[in-house]
């Protein structure tokens, strides 16, 4: 039994020793040094900042509540590419369904056990909304999601933009804001790590639950058989155009969760841009696709990536070094990563001789 | 009223905004056809601006500024290359995630090379200079909008003709095409994919790049965060609608900078700036309605699995 466990212990380490994350990883880190040392920083310094930071002090609870952002922005995309759908609108579903949630939270009076459910939710179905939009687009116009999804991102800004300018504008301070977020309609804190916000149950929850679809239920099956081979998906009798609208909803409603929740429970304003220069959507696209859509390693992938930046700011303000290195890290890991893995994984890969196969080419 | 709004002053701020978009749409174009998803136009693009502000900066001269971003862009496009020819990973999450490169590479660098945050002017930058052709430049109307402008301006233009004659007309570019479209079958006639796939990725590279030096020494002179602002999506599109050739495409960037002009003209006339930002994005996703029946090889690439 102890050998046994012991064998398969030294079988995952060899495996994630040997695996190419590992790999990518290291290049990542060792390209990031060279690029601070070249840019006249001092890597090893950075580095340890890099760490301290995102772990002591108020370091882990500042990296926990980074992580609520991230690792839900990860499951919302990777609800999509897990069916073989490249939703790239997550930072379009976020900020219409978190300005709706915002709306609520601001306008609705009520006690805070009615309002903050109430406003999350209101959150989630406007996310669910705007991600319905790209997902009838492509099967009804056969529009291609990640074209549309994607330009609608440009204009949830404007919408929002506009409504926090003008109509929903707090006119007692200068910003282009809304009013804030009255006490009571506030999301609360857990006093775990000196106060992080109840969302966090909210997200594990959320991992839990798709770990559940994912593996134990049919509807999980089906969605990834979707992802795998749309044709032989259709011909085992799976309505791939339905698939498609729930599985972008779903996404678009996690998407705006998380957007609600970056209100209710950090901000407490909706200022025009901040959501969308929070860069979260982007974030957490990439930790789905290092994690490759599977919800617990989502979580542990979320947590470092949010490790990361908040070690990124540590460094900014101990070191000199700009916070976005976190970033450049983080894409710079997928690009590794990416010379070997695919969204689909065993999806449209290219032939010997770069011809894409021609299996469900011409269908959507 | 129609006069007030369509004057040479708008047809100016329009062939501003096509140039970018078409510089970088002519990449993609290439791509398309040697059958490479090019998605990361944005992301060149972006790193495109920034180096030619640091170049044009340090060497005091726009023309290496141009370089420099030709360079930039070349770059992070054979990054792309490697990674989906040689070694077949996927396009598009090697495409997102150096768009993603560039956006956090541009904002690192930022304040780390010139100690601003946002913004980067300085009189130092260079900016493109308006070269006038004699002659054309004295056309009432076109002359002062096409002819007396900014050489990657003058490129741009003269690409729509001369990709034209190269991909129809020269043995090359009949190579490139069957690369993209016969792979097999062009790998039994002794063409390499690889060498055409490489080509056709770099290539785009230093347009994108080229496009951003446009964006930023020559619409304007400086560097903003993120200056690229969506144009390399739009520009991906404007294959997509162009149907990847060269003459389309040029319709589609020009159906583009056109409605961002407009959007520019009705914001002097006091309609909010939000409103006039997505105005490009929504005529994009309208053109994409409309025309939805004629674009059919990337719709395949992209929602095919």
């Amino acid at each position: 039994m102890l050998r046994r466990f012991l064998d398969e212990l030294r079988s995952m380490s060899h495996r994630a020793v040997v695996s190419p994350v590992t790999f990518s990883l290291l290049f990542a880190f060792a390209l990031a040094a060279a690029i601070v040392a070249v840019t006249g920083g001092d890597p090893l310094a950075a580095g340890a900042e890099m760490f301290t930071g995102a772990v002591t002090g108020s370091g882990l609870r500042n990296t926990l509540g980074r992580a609520i952002p991230i690792v839900g922005m990860a499951l919302a995309v990777s609800i999509a590419f897990r069916s073989g759908i490249i939703n790239l609108g997550g930072e379009g579903q976020m900020v219409i369904g978190g300005l709706a949630g915002t709306i609520v939270s601001i306008y609705v009076p009520g006690p805070g056990a009615v309002i903050v459910p109430l406003a999350m939710l209101t959150g989630a179905a406007v996310g669910a909304l705007w991600a319905m939009l790209p997902a009838y687009g492509q099967t009804r116009l056969r529009l291609p999601i990640l074209i549309t999804s994607l330009l609608l991102n440009y204009v949830a800004r404007a919408i929002t933009g506009y409504l926090v300018r003008f109509p929903l504008s707090d006119v007692s301070v200068t910003l282009a804001t809304t009013r804030q977020v009255p006490e009571s309609a506030r999301m609360p804190k857990m006093p775990i790590f000196g106060g992080v916000s109840l969302s966090l149950i909210l997200v594990i929850l959320l991992v839990a639950l798709l770990w559940m679809v994912y593996t134990r239920t049919v509807v999980g099956y089906e969605t990834q058989m979707a992802g795998f081979n749309m044709r032989s998906a259709r011909y085992g009798g799976i309505d791939v155009e339905q698939r498609t609208v729930q599985v972008m909803m779903v996404g678009g409603a996690i998407g705006g969760l998380i957007g609600t929740h970056l209100i209710i429970g950090e901000a407490l304003r909706f200022i025009d841009g901040e959501l969308v220069l929070s860069g979260f959507a982007w974030t957490g696209l990439l930790v789905a696709l290092l994690a490759v859509n599977r919800p617990i390693p989502i979580f542990i992938t979320g947590l470092f990536f949010s490790g990361l930046q908040i070690g990124g700011l540590a460094m900014q303000r101990n070191a000199g070094v700009s916070w976005r290195l976190s970033q450049v890290l983080q894409a710079v890991v997928i690009v590794a990563v990416a010379c070997r893995l695919s969204i689909r994984r065993s999806g449209r890969r290219r032939t010997e001789a770069g011809e894409a196969e021609s299996a469900g080419v011409g269908e959507i | 009223m129609f006069e007030q709004i369509f004057d040479t002053a708008l047809f100016d701020s329009a062939t501003r905004a096509m140039i970018p978009i078409l510089l970088a749409a002519l990449g993609g174009m290439i791509c398309e056809r040697a059958g490479v998803f090019q998605i990361a136009l944005e992301g060149m693009m972006l790193a495109g601006a920034f180096a030619a502000v640091a170049g044009s900066y340090l060497a005091l001269n726009s023309g290496a500024g141009v370089l420099f971003g030709i360079a930039a862009g070349m770059l992070i496009s054979l990054a792309l290359a490697y990674g989906t020819v040689t070694r077949r990973g996927d396009s598009i999450v090697l495409g997102i995630a150096l768009n993603l490169l560039a956006m956090g590479l541009t904002g690192f660098l930022l304040p780390q090379l010139f100690d601003v945050r946002g913004v980067f002017q300085h009189p130092r930058i260079d900016g493109l200079d308006r070269i006038a052709i004699p002659g054309l430049s004295q056309i009432p109307w076109v002359g002062p909008v096409l002819f007396d402008n900014t050489i990657p301006t003058y490129l741009a233009l003269l690409l729509v003709p001369a990709l034209w004659v190269f991909l129809f007309r020269t043995p090359i570019g009949l190579r490139l095409r069957g690369v993209g479209e016969r792979p097999l079958a062009a790998e039994t006639l002794g063409v390499s994919p690889t060498v055409y796939k490489y080509g056709a990725v770099l290539a785009s590279g230093a347009l994108a790049g080229m496009a951003g030096a446009q964006l930023s020494l020559g619409n304007v002179v400086q560097f903003a965060e993120n200056m690229s602002s969506g144009r390399g999506w739009v520009a991906v599109v404007a294959v997509m609608l162009g149907r990847a050739h060269p003459v389309g495409v040029l319709a589609a960037a020009a159906l583009f900078a056109l409605a961002e002009a407009l959007g520019f003209r009705f914001q002097g006339n006091g309609l909010p700036v939000q409103v006039t930002d997505a105005l490009p994005f929504v005529v994009t996703l309208i053109a994409l309605i409309v025309a939805r029946k004629r674009f059919v090889r990337l719709l395949d690439l992209t929602t095919a699995a």
